[in-house]
């Protein structure tokens, strides 16, 4: 379940903010440190992720310190979803 | 703060860390005592009483205005005003009996005082009750902050408000002093505040008492320079039980050693040889500027981070670690990751409170802007305001655009780039030319940038950069 959520979120980010649909992002890969996705493109993530599955990250939360790496925000997601 | 102050602050954080009860308590008085004692001259010598006093009146109006009717038990709370109320009061006997423990603070007769702990009281009391106009009273105080703010880093402002108050007739105690008017520690202070404003308005701000709260927004260790904390983070730490051990005093102790080595040794070693009004007035060559320009860099770095090591030490001596402002800042390859990595605490403030909101609305209104558009009015909104949030003047604002273009051009290039050379045919050795490269660029790009930063006007920056690139 949650390796579909990371594949889907692998897509996306690859294909509509990085621009390059076959790259490959582990799901252990720091994103957010590393730079690369920028401040820009995680508010994009943001609002991806609410439109998609219904989940708010706000914008206090929006940072490396609550995900850096898509494992992370799936299982984020999964957390938040479960509550709804 | 002086090498003096912050051996006498290491002791008392020693001290306080080491008390199994009262902790918070006894951090509640020390640091609303260090707000008198490190208040410096003010050019209407008791506004050293009234400044600090304004900064805790500010701060319990806000604690009543963001806590809920129900989290404010009167049982609860009245320690916290019982320390607070006996450390101004000691103040006060202070400064009328024997030396003062800060000769800047002159202070008001103590009817004067009275007159404004009651209005403060009434004030208090009047918004204990009255809960409905509680939305509307966040954003009057909202306001009231930023107004203040603006009043007191506009330097025009500042010393017209200064000039005014001096010639209220009979309103102040103590000989005027030609010293320039400044509110120590109000840029952090009105960013803590408003920090817990935007949070109880988006119902985000955790239950808090007033102790911890005027501790959160007065916490002496980060007083004077921050770093900024988040209210919910600090709290936690504050509530956990604390017990000093070894590595605590380890760890404490060789970033207060770093700490210090770095400001009052290598800082102020180069502060010789960093740019300066003067320096750039007389400067003849273009090899001397760029010496003043590469040791101002690395001088406001160690300074700065020296200073945040302090405040760190301090901080988890006290049981409280407080959040890093730098991360290696001239080692990183752009831009981007620049402003990741360089005063930090600051930095998450405006992506949460400026950038992430204005970036919101842009990408999911209506009217969907361009992206580059999206972008370059974001990135130019935050920088400049991050400019300005040092002081409302054109040099800072300059600042703030310098970067803020950078960053928009950054971004740019990346999308470029990231069409032509995919990173993954790139070579590892292309990819490290590509990395020295950046570093080198990056790092030049902000050290020319704190020219706009660290003169005092747009002229003189003007000329300095003239002086840089060989024109005279």
């Amino acid at each position: 379940m949650q390796e579909e959520l990371i594949l889907q979120l692998e897509s996306h980010v690859a294909t509509r903010i990085l621009k390059q649909p076959g790259r490959r992002i582990a799901a252990d890969e720091p994103i957010i440190s590393s730079g690369l996705i920028d401040s820009f493109n995680l508010v994009d993530v943001a609002l991806y992720v609410e439109d998609t599955f219904g989940v708010r990250i706000t914008d206090t939360e929006l940072n490396s310190g609550t995900f850096d790496t898509l494992g992370q925000l799936a299982a984020l997601i999964e957390q938040r979803r479960g509550r709804a | 703060m002086t090498l003096a102050q912050i051996a006498a602050l290491v002791v008392l954080a020693a001290a306080i860390g080491q008390l199994k009860r009262g902790r918070q308590l006894a951090l509640l008085a020390v640091s609303t005592g260090v707000l008198f004692w490190l208040q410096p001259p003010e050019p209407i010598p008791s506004l050293g009483f009234w400044l600090p006093f304004g900064i805790l009146g500010l701060t319990i109006v806000s604690w009543i205005l963001t806590s809920a009717s129900d989290e404010r038990g009167w049982r609860r709370t009245w320690p916290a005003v019982a320390v607070i109320a006996a450390v101004v009061i000691l103040m006060e006997i202070n400064g009328f009996a024997g030396p003062s423990i800060n000769a800047a603070v002159v202070v008001p007769v103590p009817s004067k005082v009275l007159l404004g702990v009651v209005a403060l009281a009434g004030l208090v009391g009047i918004l204990w009750r009255w809960q409905a106009g509680r939305p509307i009273l966040l954003v009057v105080l909202s306001g009231l902050i930023v107004l203040v703010f603006v009043m007191i880093k506009t330097p025009g402002l500042a010393q017209s408000s200064a000039s005014w108050l001096q010639h209220l007739p009979g309103a102040w105690e103590g000989i005027a002093a030609d010293v320039p008017f400044s509110w120590l520690g109000f840029s952090y202070v009105a960013f803590r505040l408003l920090h817990t404003v935007r949070d109880r308005q988006a119902g985000r701000l955790p239950e808090v008492s007033l102790s911890e709260y005027v501790t959160y927004v007065i916490f002496f260790p980060a007083f004077t320079a921050g770093p900024i904390d988040r209210v919910e983070r600090f709290v936690q730490d504050l509530r956990s039980p604390h017990e000093l051990r070894n590595d605590d005093w380890l760890d404490a102790g060789t970033r207060l050693i770093v700490g210090l080595f770095k400001k009052f040794v290598v800082a102020d070693l180069l502060a010789v040889i960093s740019f300066s009004d003067l320096l750039v007035e007389h400067v003849k060559t273009p090899g001397w500027m760029w010496l003043f320009v590469y040791a101002y860099a690395f001088r406001i770095y160690f300074d700065f981070s020296g200073y945040t090591d302090v405040a760190i030490g301090m901080g988890r001596l006290l049981g409280v670690r407080l959040p890093e402002n730098f991360n290696a800042p001239y080692l990183k390859q752009n831009i981007a990751l620049f402003w990741n990595s360089w005063h930090m605490s600051l930095t998450q403030w405006f992506r949460s409170y400026i950038f992430n909101p204005l970036t919101r609305q842009m990408r999911s209104g209506r009217a969907m802007v361009p992206t580059w558009y999206a972008i370059l009015i974001t990135q130019l909104v935050t920088m400049v305001l991050i400019g300005l949030w040092h002081g409302i003047t054109w040099g800072f604002a300059l600042w703030g655009l310098w970067h803020g273009i950078g960053l928009f051009v950054h971004n740019r290039w990346v999308e470029f780039a990231r069409g032509r050379w995919p990173a993954a045919t790139q070579s590892p050795s292309a990819r490290r030319a590509a990395a020295i490269l950046g570093v080198f660029i990056t790092f030049n790009f902000v050290a020319v940038g704190w020219l706009f930063f660290g003169l005092s006007t747009p002229a003189l920056t003007w000329k300095a950069l003239r002086m840089l690139f060989g024109a005279a």
